[in-house]
């Protein structure tokens, strides 16, 4: 009995990416986040819902911190990614942002060509020692971003010159060369049309098998597509996080029920 | 979740499709009382109407299935809305087939009128199909009051269902060891309480939807079941 406890245990330890505890997000006096703890899973995509305003982007960027370039942002309480805190003195940001990498609602690619946008981040953090070598990156990169069939005849045509959808899967190939180990997605296909959002979502379901995913979303049909676990947030509180597929079809929290089913809370 | 929706033209599609189901909850409800009464009393008019009542009922299941793909294609439910959808669907194919058995009962009983009549058999039939049309009732009242304790006890008390099948079982056993020329009748007879037996079953599954629609999940627990029939043969 014992044994199979230990066991389970260890397994799921093992799954947990990153470890967020007891979070409290400040802008000013302003409370954004309240006393947040949420285990993220490898190879998952986890997906944060809730009404505009509630702190998903602003919690979805206290996992890389990228809240510090806000300067009346304050963050309190422990974020662990495989066990190490990155709030910690001795973490650099910019070394984090590479494990951690990030994709905007907006495409943004540099005006800069399209291999350049996906070399910039393996060149900055020095990751490669030859042309060869930062070939294979960028061209493995595209085809993880399912990108690189439409890309490789025109690799130093400028990334803005692409459709809206290839800009963001470009965004995702920029954002995958630096083998980061968590991926954040701040809704990554709000400014697609429905074919170009498809494809998106598509790739992120491949993109489970090597990364942790995070994604946040307003369309809950979006959430329920493409994600294994769920957070419900509402005014800064995660209301109730579990598996997708129980989210979906039997919240426990009223305030969930009542959101998911387009209810008036 | 009693709230409305923001779209409304949701909330009215959901009604919408309740509101079949529970007009045809009372078809089928009537066709079964219409059928044993006609059992008994030898009333051919009444069998014969009930034969022909069963299209409205599969007409109304097949609106229903209809409209719930809609719904689920249009609006995407979830959670609750969900498992309304789904239930609503359930219920349908359930009430269905019911109507079904009740159509066999007035077939059947057409038969049994050009024959003798067996015993007060036909009497507790009918008094069967009394009791399981009040568990069918209550199962649907159930569902539309969300009632999950009233749906736990209504599923409790489809043992007396069973039992008085294999009490008739038994009856039908001795008529038919004591004088072989009623075994045509009562093996219609048979098939008959089967039928009534199954559709308790059926009333019981509405009841069982009834806990998942309020709780989630269908009750894990098995009912007592007492099966006098598989010890008697
Ligand atoms: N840079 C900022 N400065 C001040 N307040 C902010 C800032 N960003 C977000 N907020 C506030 O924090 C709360 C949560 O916002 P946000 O995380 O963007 O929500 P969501 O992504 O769920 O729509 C809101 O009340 C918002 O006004
Ligand atoms: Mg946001």
């Amino acid at each position: 009995m014992n044994d199979m406890r230990i066991a389970d245990r260890a397994v799921d330890t093992h799954g947990i990416r990153i470890k967020a505890s007891a979070v409290q997000v400040y802008y000013g006096e302003s409370h954004a986040i309240k006393d947040v703890s949420v285990d993220i899973l490898d190879k998952a995509v986890t997906a944060f819902i809730g009404p505009s305003g509630c702190g998903k982007s602003t919690f979805l960027r206290t996992l890389n911190r990228m809240n510090d370039t806000i300067p009346i942002c304050k963050v309190q309480g422990s974020i662990l990614l495989d066990g190490e805190n990155i709030y910690d003195k001795r973490v650099d940001p910019v070394q984090l942002r590479a494990k951690v990498g990030m994709v905007f609602q907006k495409p943004n690619p540099f005006p800069k060509s399209i291999y350049d946008n996906v070399a910039y981040g393996p060149r900055i953090h020095g990751l490669t020692r030859s042309k060869a070598e930062l070939d294979g990156i960028v061209e493995s990169s595209l085809r993880k971003a399912a990108l690189w069939n439409e890309v490789k005849d025109r690799l130093h045509a400028p990334g803005t010159g692409l459709s809206g959808g290839q800009q963001q899967r470009l965004c995702i190939a920029r954002a995958v060369a630096t083998s980061p180990e968590v991926l954040l997605m701040d809704e990554p296909c709000s400014a697609l049309d429905p074919i170009a959002t498809a494809q998106v979502e598509e790739l992120i379901d491949e993109l489970r098998s090597n990364f942790s995913v995070v994604i946040v979303t307003h369309s809950m049909q979006q959430a329920a597509r493409v994600s294994q676990k769920t957070a419900f947030f509402h005014l800064g509180n995660l209301v109730e996080y579990g598996e997708t597929s129980q989210i979906f079809t039997n919240p426990k929290d009223p305030r969930t029920e009542s959101y998911i089913t387009g209810r008036i809370g | 979740m009693q709230d409305s929706h923001i779209v409304s033209s949701f909330d009215r599609d959901l009604e919408g499709v309740q509101a079949q189901v529970m007009k045809m909850g009372g078809l089928v409800e009537k066709a079964l009382l219409d059928a044993a009464e006609a059992l008994e009393l030898r009333d051919e008019a009444l069998a014969g109407k009930v034969r022909a009542a069963d299209q409205a009922i599969d007409g109304l299941e097949e609106m229903i299935q209809t409209e719930c793909a809609r719904i689920i294609a249009q609006r995407a439910p979830t959670a609750s809305d969900l498992r309304t959808v789904l239930t609503v669907m359930r219920l349908a194919t359930a009430l269905e087939r019911s109507g079904d058995y009740a159509k066999n009962l007035a077939k059947r009983s057409l038969v049994l009128m050009g024959m003798a009549p067996v015993g007060t058999a036909t009497g507790t039939v009918r008094r069967m199909a009394k009791l399981v049309v009040q568990q069918m009732s209550d199962a649907l009242d159930a569902y539309i009051a969300r009632d999950a304790v009233r749906a736990r006890e209504i599923r409790a008390r489809d043992q007396e269902i069973d039992q008085m099948y294999s009490g008739l079982f038994r009856q039908l056993l001795t008529y038919m060891l004591e004088d072989p020329r009623t075994i045509t009748a009562c093996m219609h007879l048979h098939f008959i309480a089967k039928n009534i037996e199954r559709v308790g079953d059926h009333a019981t599954g509405i009841a069982e939807q009834v806990i998942y629609l309020v709780e989630g999940e269908l009750p894990s627990d098995d009912r007592p079941k007492h099966d006098a029939v598989s010890e008697s043969i």
